[in-house]
């Protein structure tokens, strides 16, 4: 063992200093944890606390400034600025749209890095979320745009299925991702409106019951534009969009890698050299979907005093959240792998380099651990998602009516229903939009047409 | 030597988790009038679209102006066109047609509104009508229906002579990895005072292939 000179020892010393500050400074408090004080907020029902909170995180954290919009467009929505969460939801939208692209650079320093350095281009059920949410501010304003963005989600369900299948067309697209049924539902409801166009309303529907083979209501409504009319001469419809439960987001969880994988990163470094890998102690870091357990199962709905029924779900978020993160997660291990591989290499080349000695090398490899534990889990997401989106369809006179939506938790009626006066136009679609989180937050109900 | 292997390690070792690329802005450019359409790749447009309503409406209200070579004055001495009301566009094909069909929809009446002999009924006043009447434009040859929408559409100004219908139909053809569709457009108009109508179609046929040869091969002259 030869020793080093007191002067060596301090330089080196210092070098693995910098070496570790660099890499905590890289990543260190994840989305997650930075997130986790609005979204208490939100589910206490502060909203007002909740945006605060949120707007100062968009301000000091530009990596999270998309995912912080989406949060804010949900905020924006249950306040009842439907403008301003539809105009932030365009935003980043185009934003996803743009970050399709790959970015070497982001790629590059990532790898040296987390992923957290890299601009977040959206899960896939989030860029359809994005677009589904869109149709829901416009119809709760003026509505002008909700055709669009109806056919805007069907052009990016079908990019994403040709993306994932296999053979990149054809029929393969489908089982690849079939889509979310509330995107062919809203086609379908806003083209049934048309009184004109009952094909289009057929299609959308079909779509979306063949999504849900066991949702009732969907076939009555395949039924009805099949040989009926929208609604009878001086009725309208009102629908409800109720958003239940708390949807899921992304936590950091730590994952010892598969021997196999370690292996092969072994083998990529040894073979290149004579070289001894420092001992493997941190495990990998990668998020993790999590689903919080909810107590809100649907809303009852009455017109007046008179019981109409209770919401169904057209789209199940945790579900999708969760098949979404199943698919990618390999690829998000092979990636940590990747970065350990790439790390440790950095190590050993620096070492080889320095002509390290054993109490050089053993610093250096404490140095290389450092460095790879400092690494954090891109738990990016849009977090104030609800778990479920359910939709009721009332036929209703033209007129004024008091709707009472009773949240039901665990098949129980809440006693304290909310009420809201809408509007009914001879024809036409009344949207209310509620949002149930779970039984101990205050629900918000918004309507597009409030009864003057 | 080992030094550079080093960095030669290094460096391929990024290169083999890093794909190429490098996000870039997006662009767009304003078409001529003599600039072609686009083809699309795996389904129709305004290749197809564009002459199909060109033809089928052309030949149409040439016959019809053919049957009618002078306009009909009317009692204030002005051209008394025959009034058309152009119920909807139906989709039949085996595509979608997703923003397409309002603006086929434009485009037939717009080319209506151009000829001699007919008058098309404003959209809205349509639209309004099947609202009140809540009839189905499927079931307006029912002629109870018929007469029930001509009469709303009377009382608002708009007296009915025609019923006008579109409908876009596909045949498909498949061979291997090539695909042929046949996509027709027909018109068909109902008189509604004695129930006679007049049809016409117009076709496009567009191959779609999953080879950049699958043209060249299914399609020459040595093919049978």
């Amino acid at each position: 063992m030869t020793l080093r000179t007191g002067k060596s020892v301090h330089r080196f010393i210092a070098s693995c200093m910098a070496i570790v500050a660099c890499a905590a400074m890289l990543g260190c408090t994840t989305h997650a944890k930075r997130i986790s004080l609005p979204r208490t907020h939100f589910y206490d029902g502060q909203l007002t606390e909740c945006r605060e909170q949120l707007e100062k995180i968009h301000k000091k954290h530009q990596q999270d400034r998309d995912v912080v919009n989406l949060d804010l467009a949900v905020v924006d929505l249950l306040d009842g600025q439907c403008q301003q969460a539809e105009r932030r939801l365009k935003e980043v939208r185009d934003r996803f749209d743009h970050l399709e692209q790959t970015s070497l650079t982001e790629k590059t320093v990532s790898m040296w890095t987390d992923d957290s350095v890299r601009a977040y281009a959206g899960e896939d059920y989030e860029k359809i979320l994005i677009r589904v949410f869109l149709a829901l501010s416009n119809l709760m304003h003026d509505g002008i745009d909700a055709e669009s963005y109806t056919l805007q989600i069907q052009d990016k369900q079908e990019a994403i299925a040709a993306r994932l299948a296999p053979s990149g067309e054809g029929e393969a697209n489908a089982a690849a991702f079939p889509g979310l049924p509330i995107g062919y539902f809203l086609r379908g409801m806003l083209r049934e409106q048309t009184h004109q166009n009952y094909d289009d309303a057929l299609k959308g529907y079909s779509q979306a019951a063949a999504l849900l083979p066991e949702c009732v209501p969907l076939q009555w409504d395949v039924a009805r534009v099949q040989n009926g009319v929208h609604s009878q001469p001086g009725n309208g419809v009102v629908y409800v969009f109720a958003m239940v439960g708390r949807g899921p987001y992304k936590v950091e969880v730590s994952e010892r890698p598969t021997s196999e994988a370690l292996l092969i990163a072994d083998r990529i470094v040894s073979a290149v050299g004579p070289y001894q890998l420092p001992p493997t102690i941190a495990p990998i870091k990668i998020p993790d979907v999590v689903v919080p357990a909810s107590d809100v199962d649907a809303v009852h709905v009455s017109v007046g005093d008179q019981p109409v029924g209770s919401t169904v779900s057209i789209a199940d978020l945790e579900q999708l959240a969760e098949s979404t993160y199943r698919s990618q997660r390999n690829q998000i291990v092979a990636r940590a792998v990747a970065r350990r591989v790439i790390k440790k290499a950095t190590v050993v080349a620096a070492k080889k380099s320095m002509g390290a000695n054993n109490l050089t090398g053993l610093g250096m490899d404490l140095a290389g651990v450092a460095w790879e534990a400092t690494e954090s889990a891109d738990t990016r997401c849009w977090g104030l998602l609800p778990r479920d989106i359910q939709v009721l369809r009332v036929e209703a006179p033209v007129g004024v009516h008091r709707l009472q939506l009773h949240p039901m938790f665990h098949q129980l009626y809440h006693p304290n229903p909310h009420t809201i006066d809408v509007r009914v136009d001879n024809g036409r679609n009344t949207y209310v939009l509620c949002w149930f989180p779970e039984s101990r937050t205050p629900g918000r109900v918004l309507t597009s047409h409030p009864a003057r | 030597m080992m030094r550079r292997r080093d960095w030669l390690f290094g460096f391929s070792t990024v290169s083999l988790f890093l794909g190429s690329g490098c996000r870039g802005h997006q662009y767009g450019h304003l078409l001529q009038p003599t600039d072609k359409n686009l083809v699309g790749s795996h389904e129709a447009g305004a290749e197809v679209f564009d002459p199909l309503v060109d033809e089928a409406v052309a030949k149409l209200l040439a016959r019809q102006e053919e049957a009618w070579p002078e306009c009909p004055v009317g009692p204030d001495g002005l051209p008394a066109k025959k009034s058309i009301c152009f119920v909807c566009v139906e989709n039949k094909m085996a595509e979608d047609i997703g923003d397409f069909k309002d603006q086929l929809y434009e485009q037939i009446d717009s080319r209506i509104l151009e000829s001699n002999a007919f008058q098309p009924i404003s959209r809205r006043m349509i639209d309004a009508a099947l609202v009140e009447t809540r009839l189905r434009p499927d079931s307006l040859m029912v002629p109870d229906n018929m007469r029930l929408l001509s009469s709303v559409l009377q009382r608002d100004g708009a007296p009915v002579d025609y019923f006008l219908y579109a409908k876009l139909t596909s045949g498909t053809t498949k061979r291997n990895t090539s695909t042929q569709r046949d996509y027709l457009l027909t018109l068909e108009m109902v008189n509604l005072h004695n129930g006679s109508y007049d049809k016409q179609s117009s076709e496009i046929r567009k191959g779609y292939h999953k080879t950049a040869m699958g043209q060249a091969w299914n399609y020459n002259p040595f093919k049978r």
